[in-house]
């Protein structure tokens, strides 16, 4: 199977302003790939790269196993702009029955389906939507010809929690339907939920792509279990994955690496009435990843 | 895309055309008190004027004869201008404009080749102001024919002939500026100069010598010299403007392929 994005050292330089730097990335059929990275890190300039907006300094780039030079490639992909602009007097619809008719037609129904499902009105002018209902028309206008890839920046931009979850919903039908989505975000917890992989950014450079399954398992959980009569500390002390140990009579509290089962089996001997296990936040690991892998590199640097 | 663009273009075309005709309703309608006071406006009282103003409205002899009337006031200076600025706003609308505003970047991502898409802008552009041209030329040959300005449609038609290429012309080089750099104070710049200079170089600038030879790249030199009005079709100098327009286009199109848009 070949790679849906395949850039090799993709590099830009906008003048002397770095964009971004030597990006290396595989992104495979059917996989949601989440793009993040704080402001000014080169997610839209990779997102540019990758659509022909602009072209590479250095290195380069295939999408579709083409390139997006290539009108009919361009045909294939859907795009949601970062900073999305729709002006004038013209409704939404007549815009999107345009861009439908550039990309060789688009049936009526399949606009007016989106329309519904993300609450959007289409007869207003587009000078006069707001910025959440601008980005409805601009996720529309990605989604509507059913893209083999659907390159994102910054979907959920301006969009409120309903609709927000509604998108979600789109793009995990896109994936089951074996189709490829980018989407950049600058936070993991707006992507983490429809994501295969991430992937961050920084100051021009990729510095981490992880599995966001193994980045769960991964993960650091906070545990309290209260049972019905106070238990042995050294029953608990010393388990695996068990840290941050507190025995207090009838209530454990510790955190989890990896997998909470040794815990759960030493608490399966006695009677739980109550069991609180927080959501594990990959943020904050993930931001251990990195921090871990910014002290390496200093190391190296010195070395 | 073409008709995309012709849409987008409609308004503000139209109000154009209406703002022309309008000019020219009133400018022509007073003609007929004119012819009638040779003595107000004959030789001369023009001769009053200061002489480089003179040379700047293009001589202004023979103000009232009807082809001398329609020269000086028409085609000598308002006209050509007033088209070259619609042509203009227009042409910006093709590239600089909505790359500013940030509209152009959807419309590169879509299945269309970069080449043709400044092609079909530009072929929207040319229609357009064809259309204006149009609708002014038969306001400008009513007119005439009411006042009895007593020149014939076809001396009409070749001057306006003149007047679509002299402006799409400027368009031209306005889309040509707006593509390759998505600039458009720049474009308005460039084309605001040109003309201007161009202008005084072909009126003052014909008695000094030392400037004399800068009309070659003058496009109101192809555009007058010929006097169509008295002469009929200059058709060497037409082929200058179409083919400089031609280079143009095709520069706008090679440039816009090669660049980074929106940065
Ligand atoms: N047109 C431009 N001209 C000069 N520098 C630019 C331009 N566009 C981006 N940059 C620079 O390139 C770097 C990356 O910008 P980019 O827009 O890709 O960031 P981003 O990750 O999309 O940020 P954000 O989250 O704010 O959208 C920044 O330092 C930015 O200043
Ligand atoms: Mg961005």
């Amino acid at each position: 199977m070949t790679a849906v994005v395949q850039a090799e050292g993709l590099t830009k330089y906008y003048g002397k302003r770095r964009g971004l730097e030597d990006l290396t990335l595989e992104i495979q059929p059917g996989e949601v790939f989440g793009y993040l990275g704080p402001n000014g890190a080169g997610k839209t300039t990779t997102i540019r790269l990758l659509l022909d907006v602009i072209r590479p300094t250095r290195g380069h780039v295939r999408v579709l196993g083409g390139g997006s030079r290539e009108a009919a490639v361009r045909g294939r992909i859907g795009y949601l702009p970062g900073e999305l602009a729709l002006e004038g007097r013209e409704r939404a619809r007549d815009y999107l029955e345009f861009l439908g008719r550039v990309r060789g037609g688009v049936p009526r129904a399949r606009v007016d389906a989106l329309a519904e499902r993300l609450n959007a009105d289409l007869s207003v002018p587009m000078r006069k939507l707001s910025k959440g209902n601008k980005q409805k028309i601009g996720l529309i206008q990605a989604f509507m010809h059913e893209p083999e890839l659907l390159i994102l920046d910054e979907p959920t931009g301006g969009l409120d929690p309903l609709v927000q979850q509604e998108f979600l919903t789109m793009v995990r039908e896109v994936r089951t339907a074996g189709r490829t989505v980018l989407m950049s975000s600058h936070v993991l917890a707006e992507v983490e939920h429809v994501s295969d992989r991430v992937g961050i950014v920084r100051e021009g450079r990729l510095i981490a792509v992880e599995n966001v399954a193994a980045l769960r398992e991964k993960a650091v959980r906070r545990i309290e279990l209260h049972f019905d009569a106070p238990v042995p500390a050294e029953e608990f002390a010393g388990l695996p994955g068990v840290r941050d140990l507190r025995v207090t009579g009838a209530a454990v509290r510790c955190t989890i690496d990896g997998r909470p089962d040794a815990l759960i089996k030493a608490a399966a001997r006695h009677t739980v009435v109550h069991l609180v296990s927080a959501e594990p936040d990959l943020e904050e690991i993930f931001l251990t990843y990195y921090s871990d892998e910014e002290r390496h590199d200093d190391r190296q640097e010195s070395a | 895309m073409i008709a995309k663009s012709l849409r987008d273009y409609r308004r503000s075309l139209i109000g154009w055309a209406i703002g022309l005709s309008a000019f020219m309703m009133m400018y022509l309608g007073v003609y007929s008190s004119i012819k009638q006071s040779p003595d107000l406006y004959g030789a001369q009282a023009m001769a009053k004027f200061p002489g480089a103003l003179k040379d700047l409205m293009g001589g202004l002899q023979d103000f009232t004869s009807g082809a001398g009337y329609l020269q000086s006031v028409v085609y000598q200076l308002f006209v050509p201008f007033l088209f070259i600025a619609c042509a203009m706003l227009a042409a910006n609308r093709a590239i600089a404009q909505p790359e500013e505003a940030g509209t152009l970047e959807l419309i590169v991502t879509l299945p269309i080749d970069r080449k043709r898409l400044v092609l079909d802008r530009f072929a929207a552009l040319a229609l357009g102001l064809l259309a204006v041209a149009a609708v002014t030329l038969l306001v400008t040959w009513v007119m005439a024919e009411a006042v009895g300005i007593g020149v014939t449609f076809d001396r009409i038609l070749a001057a306006h002939t003149g007047v679509l290429l002299l402006g799409l012309f400027f368009g031209t080089v306005t889309l040509a500026v707006g593509a390759a750099t998505g600039r458009r104070a720049l474009a308005t710049t460039v084309v605001g100069g040109w003309a201007l200079l161009g202008y005084v170089v072909v009126t003052i600038g014909k008695s000094v010598e030392a400037i004399a030879w800068l009309k070659w790249v003058s496009p109101f030199h192809y555009y007058a010299e010929g006097q169509p009005l008295y002469q009929g079709l200059p058709v060497g100098d037409y082929l200058v403007l179409a083919g400089a327009t031609a280079v143009l286009a095709l520069t706008a199109v090679l440039a816009f392929d090669r660049r980074d848009v929106g940065v």
